[in-house]
């Protein structure tokens, strides 16, 4: 195992939510400025961005739905609950 | 005298893509900058939303982006923003050329695409083989054509991967209308033509369809622009 307690839930979300702003980014420089190289990395590296991000994000959530890191996910993060 | 419109018009598929692309990706990043902004407990409402930022929207900017990306690759000025091209793709633009690609850029119909729609595969997978063979341009542009001048000049002779063929022609060029039969030429060597066996770019390519390409004896600049006796085929 890798250690799967050791992930919470909200970090994976964290990452998800960051790769997919970049993956965004990608795609959308791509439709204003539709250079060849940019358009290939909008359609290359953003989807894989995007696609990656979806996927940790249902990682996330199965994680979630079984338990793992369910104190921090339920709770609101790092921040501490009154 | 007349205002200018605020808000530009959609007149093509394109551009609609286009604005439905930003506007999923507008969504889509608010939804998720507000989650890691506001830092909301993992609800169900949360989830539900972060399935839109994260899934949803980001999927359908990835699906309109690629087509209209696609749609934008066919444009002659997409050709047109490698260096390289510029010989081939400035003749085309240019309204006193009398090149054969000049004058088929000026057809309304397909003008603006006039690069892709007579270099395109037209089999099955016509489409993807010359997105394909895109790729390897860029791989090539940037590998050898860099710092290649701004005409392309110092880096190696463009020439097409394969042989052009006469579907690329016939497509529209049927090889039955009358007028076109009764050219002695075409009259004598049809059945050829129509096998393959003889190349409608035998008599029509090179200098008549690309003047300004250095492969045909051009300088990459228009004929005004050209050195004083230089020598073209």
């Amino acid at each position: 195992m890798i250690g799967l307690s050791k992930i919470t839930v909200r970090r994976l979300v964290n990452v998800s939510a960051v790769l997919t702003l970049v993956a965004l980014g990608l795609m959308v420089a791509g439709l204003f400025w539709p250079s060849p190289l940019l358009l290939v990395l909008a359609m290359s590296l953003g989807q894989l961005f995007g696609t990656s991000s979806l996927a940790l994000y249902l990682l996330a959530i199965a994680l979630d739905l079984q338990g793992v890191g369910e104190d921090e996910a339920l709770g609101g993060g790092d921040r501490p609950q009154s | 005298m007349v205002a200018k419109p605020t808000v530009q018009e959609i007149n093509s598929l394109e551009q609609l893509l286009k604005l439905t692309a930003v506007a999923a990706a507008a969504i889509a990043a608010l939804i998720i900058i507000w989650y890691l902004v506001k830092r909301p407990p993992l609800g169900r409402l949360t989830k539900v939303l972060l399935l839109f930022g994260l899934g949803v929207m980001p999927i359908g900017v990835a699906l309109t982006g690629n087509v209209s990306g696609f749609e934008y690759t066919l444009k002659r000025e997409f050709c047109s923003s490698c260096h390289v091209m510029l010989p081939y793709t400035e003749d085309a633009a240019d309204p006193r050329s009398n090149s054969l690609a000049a004058i088929h850029s000026r057809n309304a119909t397909f003008g603006g695409e006039s690069c892709y729609t007579c270099h395109a595969d037209y089999a099955l997978f016509g489409a993807m083989t010359t997105k394909l063979n895109g790729l390897k341009h860029l791989y090539y542009y940037i590998t050898e054509y860099a710092s290649s001048g701004p005409y392309g000049e110092k880096g190696p002779r463009i020439h097409l991967y394969k042989p052009f063929k006469n579907g690329s022609c016939t497509r529209c060029h049927s090889t039955t209308a009358p007028n076109w039969l009764a050219r002695e030429e075409h009259a004598g060597m049809i059945e050829d033509l129509r096998k393959g066996d003889a190349g409608c770019i035998d008599c029509h390519g090179g200098a008549q369809v690309h003047p300004r390409s250095f492969n045909h004896g051009g300088n990459g600049r228009a004929p005004t622009a050209s050195a004083a006796g230089e020598k073209k085929e």
